[in-house]
């Protein structure tokens, strides 16, 4: 059964007060006092919001296997509402010089982006709509690295929103982000061919390009994705920035920030440079078997187990048969899709944090 | 130029076989031929085999749409003609 209208009011109003107003002052707390507040937001969001609830539990019990159990979906969930209040603070902290998140983030693997730097052909950071990819990037700036990113504010391509709600979301969220890169995101649309020189430019000018490389292909970009192994399944994935290392002969290492137990403080692990030996199918299933991996160590982190849309359009999740609730020993009778791949322009737009690129969070 | 810009398109970008051979003044950009990560690799060629340097502003639809859009744009890019071509 649909939201009704009523209930869909109450969860905007809930998200702009969340964004607007508590989130920036919980932000200014004592950060275990901050983050344990963002839990019980997420803790109510889980009681509450059944049908996204649903959702999650299911995509995940359907991609993780039969080994998840019903309590470990439920705990899945829990933390993934969790996560994406935190994310929001994280966003917050992004003040002054993002010092106050700074101090709770420990960066790993930083020698790896400095020796990438000093070969001169700049550097493609790669990371997934995993955990506080947003505020990883713009730390990575914050922290003197020339920051730029590929990927789209979803508030301005999301058909519906009026004038004052994208300015609302540019304000309290693409702005806090965009103040530590060092250009404006590079936002790849159809039509737009500039946008993989665009790269290569700023690569050439030794700079960071960092991308997330597991968002669902857009219509025009179907014709153009490499079937690859993920989550134990084949998804359909744009290779762009390994073809962009290809050609510029940059470095593409990959980074993951996973948030430690006690929420308030993350790591930031970033990989020594992946090989880009062989051809771009090759060379890229290296990259999308990184982003499975860390998605298996902690599946609450990944933003689209909300969406069984986007994971239909990855091309993971398709028939009837992966939505039954338990995994069905005997073949299923040929069905037609119902889990209909969601285009942008139909998106939700997710009023508890617009992720860049096309995630629906939250 | 334009049988070496044509024979470069038609070698290592074309995926589509049916559109060979190519004429000078198709569309590349709305027959699907060129996208954003193809123009890049021409864009790498064309500097190299003509030793200049193409301009982000000048990555404009209309200076790479067609063999004879490229060609334009490269002719108003020689030593002396230096003023770049914006569409």
């Amino acid at each position: 059964m649909g939201e009704s209208r009523a209930e869909r009011l109450l969860r905007s109003a809930e998200g702009v007060a969340y964004w607007a107003a508590v989130a920036p002052a919980v932000a200014c707390l004592p950060a275990a006092l901050g983050y344990r507040i963002a839990c019980w937001r997420g803790d109510w969001e889980f009681r509450y919001r059944h049908r996204k609830r649903a959702e999650l539990v299911r995509n995940l019990r359907q991609l993780l296997g039969d080994d998840l159990g019903p309590d470990d979906a439920d705990r899945l969930a829990r933390e993934w509402f969790r996560l994406a209040s935190c994310n929001a603070i994280d966003v917050m902290r992004l003040r002054y010089r993002a010092r106050p998140l700074r101090r709770l983030v420990e960066i790993r693997g930083r020698e790896h982006l400095e020796a990438a730097l000093a070969g001169g052909k700049g550097a493609i950071v790669c990371s997934a709509h995993f955990g506080s990819f947003d505020s990883a990037f713009s730390l990575l700036g914050a922290s003197g690295f020339p920051v730029t990113t590929i990927g789209r504010w979803q508030h301005n391509y999301t058909v519906g929103l009026s004038p004052a709600e994208r300015r609302f979301w540019d304000l309290v969220y693409a702005r806090r982000l965009r103040r530590h890169r060092h250009r404006p995101n590079i936002e790849p649309w159809a039509g737009r061919v500039g946008v993989a020189a665009q790269a290569a430019t700023i690569l050439h000018a030794n700079e960071v390009v960092t991308i997330s490389i597991d968002a669902p292909p857009l219509d025009g970009d179907l014709g153009r994705t490499v079937d690859v192994p993920f989550l134990g399944r084949r998804a359909g994935l744009l290779p762009g920035a390994v073809t962009l290392a290809q050609v510029t002969g940059a470095p593409l290492l990959m980074a993951f920030m996973h948030r430690t137990p006690d929420y308030g403080h993350q790591v930031l692990e970033i990989s020594a440079p992946v090989p880009m030996a062989g051809d771009t199918p090759t060379a890229f299933a290296r990259c999308a078997d990184e982003v499975s991996a860390a998605i298996r160590r902690s599946p609450a982190h990944w933003a689209y187990w909300a969406s069984g849309g986007d994971l239909a359009r990855l091309g993971v999740l398709n028939t009837d048969a992966d939505r039954s609730p338990a995994a069905e020993p005997t073949p299923a009778p040929p069905v037609e899709p119902t889990v209909k791949p969601i285009l942008l322009a139909e998106r939700e737009f997710a009023h508890d944090g617009p992720a860049d690129n096309v995630a629906a969070r939250g | 130029m334009e049988s070496i810009v044509n024979d470069y398109i038609s070698r290592e970008i074309v995926q589509n076989q049916e559109v060979l051979p190519l004429s000078n003044d198709t569309s590349l950009l709305r027959g699907g031929i060129l996208d954003s990560l193809s123009l890049l690799r021409l864009v790498v060629f064309l500097e190299e085999r003509f030793k200049l340097t193409v301009d982000e502003i000048d990555l404009l639809p209309e200076n790479f749409d067609s063999v004879n859009a490229i060609c334009a744009y490269l002719r108003a890019r020689e030593p002396g003609r230096q003023e770049p071509a914006r569409g």
